[in-house]
């Protein structure tokens, strides 16, 4: 994350969300990485005000680290380019957000995403989340404009942040005496379905710095315990080291799901089909959900999402003292059980799909985070890792009883061969009988039929799902490295096919497959001609996608003795693809600046307090055409933007 | 018995003898050891001197062939009449000549080999090469892995497939038509036997309970077939061994082909991603259906232009103007090459915007 093209685009998201100062800072910092106030004001040349102010709002939005020394008591700046980089996902979070727990969540997301965090109790205060207001202000283009406000509040802001670091150090625990009564109603049980969601976090102290920072500290502070001090040698390495991993994470747990999650399920999420028993109207909400899977979630149906009668509790607001962040790691793992919902719908039957859906959903309620160690290591190197196993009952009880199960999977026998159409009585028997016993099925057959769906799922080429036996108990678990190694190569793929025609994604694929290979061997498992497979060797050659070993037979390296290996590595190749996916993001972000300047005048036009949302009535014919233009455009580059990202996610997050 | 003529005589009346004997009762590859030809019961009190003197005498009006079997034992083995014959009116080096490339078999050898096996100068070895070929004893063939070497073989042989290349070569290049029309015959076939076809009433149903549920885009329309997946573990899938008599039996080969080039096939297919190997190999599974298989197909002849659904999804890289960009490592902001002066965003905007 520290590549030139990487900076470049955090700052250029910077600047787009929060205008020239923090672009100015934040570049400084990117180019000198760790940089002490002194020298940050040397270089970026701007007033002790504005710098101070800036850098205050900035730790505020998370996008700068700050330390301390011990040392010398001065204290370091550096910038945190991964929650910078986040802004680009906040759209596609507010998104999923609207999507899973209704509008007004989104909203209260897009808040506290605006905010960098937010004490529980200011969150109150704000009129934007009254619930009267709730439907107006849908805060879908988020954090747009917010630039100037944000500066003028840095100093305020950051007084509210150091009062939150005070607040937290109280220990934490339901606060019964909180008086409920003047609440706004919705706020609470959004805030807590996201909290037991885990989409957001508690902020921690220990958060404003950074990684690195955090574990020396925490080693510094293991080392001076009179335990450790006694240890010596091979001993003492291990317990320091075993120290400082827990140390850590007691330090920046901001976990807000305890106490929030019921059976491995959030509260608020228990919906499906506790109460699908009791009323036909739930369900069909149910259904109506499900329907806007794939477009948008936009009808009042989800206000009620999350909020579930049966749980008296859920009444007790979270505390106000608590600040909160978003949890992107969180939010990543379940934009990555998107991605890998994708992948079965474009296989699979959409009714298997929903299956998976189910199963992914409640795997996510208790992943964390997508991997454990920072890097994404390298192919081969890597270990299996099975999610959380999940009973088959409790995928039974969330897949919605009234999918048809049995139509989307074919009998086991075929008596006769397919392509006799309409002469197969036996079949059209076995066939009929499954679906006689849909209408009324009993409880083990709908089991043994989710159970089926699973195993379609399990199958190669993707094998989307792994069944384990758990003393006695069927339970089905997704091996997410697995997985998210194969999104990669997909991306990877993608790509290739693109460049270079799926001749090229032939060979690549047998490369990847069989290690490295000569020009002979990789012909005949390739079946192709010589002609074009050396055409399509040397382009992709050029291209960086494969290599060429040289083995040597004799100490002479002579050509004509010497072994030409062909080999691909994804890793190398994953490397490089995204650097120039981040440089290509940048690139739009810089052409879609440059086609606003273009425009400068007529868009400031229509920034106009008196011509915004009044459009129709101060610009003419032309200058519509024009607006709508421009915003298509927008929308295009930010799009394809976003697209960017994705692969990103996939490349480096997954 | 004693005369000095009889022992001659009965030589060659056994050698003719245990000739017979070892043609009639034995496949024409079967080795003999001596104890083998001892064991007839043909040579008399199993005098191994006489029994070599017969062989001996076979060998050399080329009845026999003279072998090293294990251990550095001798052995032999039987030659037909007629190619006895041809042998026989061979002068001494083609025999030499003759036995080296015979001894190759289906592989065939190459010339400088001979050379070096038998000895011979090159302009002798040419000769008798020539007057081999010339009787059409033998044939010079092309071997896929060494294209300039050229390479010798008995004329009766065909060609083992090392030295073709398989199936997939005609005259040691790669058939790419060939390859394609088997290859997408046995993508339709595999298609076939991996879905299940519903049954038109039952594919109505399947609609009508889609559209209610509502949370399924509607594909199908009502003319078209539908089609599901077999459950986990069913064992319908085509096998190798019943592809390879389907392509046989279909008539698009002009040549029988082996389960291994179709295995070849299959793999290559795996590799293209529109076949999925089961249990290692055992079973093939097509990822699309039939129908869609056979809408994929009907595309490519018609024009160049590579039909959509048979690509991966594109993801952003491939969208963005920068994917394709020729000059993407040069591009910097103020550069020669930069955002603000390219030449691809433009028409790129127009093309999806439309205006």
């Amino acid at each position: 994350m520290t590549s030139q093209y990487a900076g470049e685009l955090c700052t250029l998201l910077i600047e787009d969300n929060f205008g020239e100062l923090f672009a100015r800072i934040f570049s400084i910092l990117n180019r000198y990485d760790r940089l002490s106030f002194s020298r940050l004001k040397f270089y970026s040349r701007l007033s002790n005000a504005q710098l101070r102010h800036g850098l205050a709002a900035m730790i505020q939005q998370h996008l700068v680290y700050h330390y301390t020394s011990y040392d010398d008591g001065i204290t370091y700046y550096e910038p945190n380019m991964q929650s910078a980089y986040y802004l680009i996902r906040s759209g596609k979070i507010l998104e999923f957000i609207e999507h899973r727990l209704g509008k007004y969540a989104a909203t209260v997301m897009s808040t506290i995403m605006f905010l960098g965090h937010a004490q529980v109790g200011y969150l109150e205060t704000l009129p934007a989340l009254k619930p009267s207001k709730s439907d107006v202000n849908s805060t879908s283009e988020e954090c747009e404009g917010v630039q100037e406000a944000e500066e003028n509040q840095g100093d305020e802001v950051h007084q509210e942040t150091e009062e939150d670091e005070k607040t937290e150090n109280r220990p934490n625990g339901l606060n019964s005496d909180y008086a409920p009564a003047e609440q706004p109603a919705l706020l609470h049980p959004t805030l807590k379905a996201l909290a037991g969601h885990g989409y957001i976090l508690r902020v921690r102290d220990a958060q404003f710095q950074s990684y690195a920072d955090n574990t020396l500290d925490a080693e510094r502070t293991i080392k001076s315990r009179p335990d450790i001090k006694a240890l010596k040698g091979k001993k003492l390495e291990e317990a320091v080291a075993e120290g400082t991993l827990e140390l850590l994470k007691e330090r920046l747990d901001g976990d807000l799901t305890r106490g929030l999650m019921f059976n491995g399920v959030p509260r608020g999420a228990k919906r499906r089909h506790t109460n699908g028993a009791h009323g036909a109207p739930n369900k069909k909400a149910r259904i109506d959900y499900a329907a806007v899977d794939e477009d948008e979630g936009g009808d009042g149906e989800e206000e009620n999402e999350w909020s579930d009668d049966e749980f008296g509790e859920d009444t007790i607001p979270m505390e106000s003292g608590i600040t909160v962040r978003i949890n992107y790691e969180k939010l990543d793992v379940a934009l990555r059980n998107r991605r890998f919902l994708e992948l079965a719908e474009r296989d699979s039957s959409p009714v298997t799909a929903e299956v998976y859906e189910c199963l992914l959903r409640r795997i996510e309620y208790q992943t964390a985070k997508c991997r454990d160690n920072t890097e994404i290591p390298r192919e081969g190197e890597e270990g299996e890792h099975y999610s959380v196993p999940v009973p088959l009952r409790a995928v039974v009880e969330d897949v919605d009883l009234l999918l048809d199960l049995a139509g989307s999977v074919g009998p086991m026998e075929v008596s006769q061969p397919i392509n006799r159409r309409g002469k197969r009585p036996l079949e059209e028997n076995a066939n009929g009988a499954v679906h006689e016993s849909n209408g009324a099925q009993s409880d083990g057959n709908r089991t043994y039929e989710v159970d089926q769906h699973l195993c379609l799922l399990a199958q190669p080429p993707y094998s989307l799902t792994s069944k384990r036996m758990a003393s006695g108990l069927i339970t089905w678990t997704v091996e997410f490295r697995h997985l998210a190694r194969k999104l990669r190569h997909l991306e990877l793929e993608r790509v290739i096919e693109a460049r270079y025609g799926d001749v090229a994604l032939r060979v690549v694929r047998v490369l990847h497959d069989k290690g490295k290979l000569d020009e002979k061997r990789l012909q005949e498992i390739s079946l192709l001609p010589f002609k074009d497979l050396r055409q399509v060797l040397a382009s992709m050659q050029t291209g960086g996608f494969v290599d060429l070993q040289e083995v040597p037979r004799d100490a002479l390296r002579q050509p004509s003795k010497t072994i030409f290996l062909w080999f691909y590595d994804p890793d190398r190749v994953c490397n490089s693809v995204l650097e120039d996916t981040y440089k290509a993001m940048s690139r739009c972000l810089q052409r879609l600046r440059f086609e606003r300047n273009r425009l400068k005048e007529f868009l400031e036009k229509t920034e106009r307090s008196d011509v915004k949302g009044n459009e129709e009535r101060y610009l003419s014919e032309a200058e519509l055409t024009l607006l709508e233009q421009w915003r298509a455009k927008e929308a295009l580059l930010l799009g394809e933007v976003a697209r960017l990202d994705e692969m990103v996610a996939v490349m480096r997050d997954y | 018995m004693a005369s000095a003529g009889a022992p001659g005589a009965s030589v060659t009346e056994l050698a003719s003898k245990l000739y017979e004997h070892c043609l009639n009762n034995y496949p024409p590859d079967q080795l003999f050891y001596q104890q083998d030809l001892l064991g007839l019961g043909i040579v008399p009190k199993s005098d191994l001197a006489l029994l070599l003197r017969c062989t001996q005498s076979l060998v050399d009006q080329k009845l026999f062939r003279l072998l090293q079997g294990k251990n550095d034992r001798l052995a032999w083995k039987i030659i037909s009449r007629e190619d006895a014959e041809k042998l026989q009116n061979l002068s001494p080096d083609e025999s030499l000549v003759y036995n080296v490339i015979h001894s190759t078999g289906r592989n065939g050898i190459w010339v400088r080999a001979i050379g070096t096996r038998t000895g011979l100068h090159k302009s002798i070895l040419d000769r008798c090469l020539k007057s081999l070929e010339g009787k059409n004893y033998i044939k010079s063939v092309h071997n896929v892995k060494f294209p300039s070497r050229k390479m010798y073989m008995l004329a009766g042989l065909a060609p083992s497939e090392d030295v073709t290349g398989g199936a997939w070569f005609t005259d040691g290049v790669l058939d790419e038509n060939f390859i394609n029309t088997v290859a997408g015959y046995i993508e339709y076939t595999v298609s076939r036997k991996s879905w299940f076809e519903v049954p038109s009433a039952d594919a109505s149903r399947i609609k009508r309970l889609k559209t209610s549920d509502g949370s399924v885009s509607v594909k199908q329309e009502a003319g078209q077939k539908a089609f599901i997946p077999f459950p986990a573990g069913y064992r319908g899938y085509p096998t190798v061994s019943m592809l390879t008599g389907a392509v046989n039996e279909s008539g698009i080969t002009p040549v029988r082909l082996g389960e291994e080039s179709i295995t070849q096939l299959l793999d290559m297919l795996c590799y293209d991603g529109k076949l999925v190997a089961l249990n290692n190999g055992e079973m093939y599974k097509s990822v699309k259906n039939p129908e869609a298989v056979k809408q994929s197909q009907a595309r490519k002849p018609a024009g160049e232009d590579k039909g959509i659904d048979d690509r991966l999804v594109t993801n952003g890289m491939t969208e963005a103007p920068c994917g394709s960009c020729p000059v993407f490592k040069l591009c910097a902001p103020g550069g020669a090459v930069s955002p603000e002066n390219c030449e691809y965003f433009d028409p790129w905007l127009e093309k999806s915007l439309g205006f």
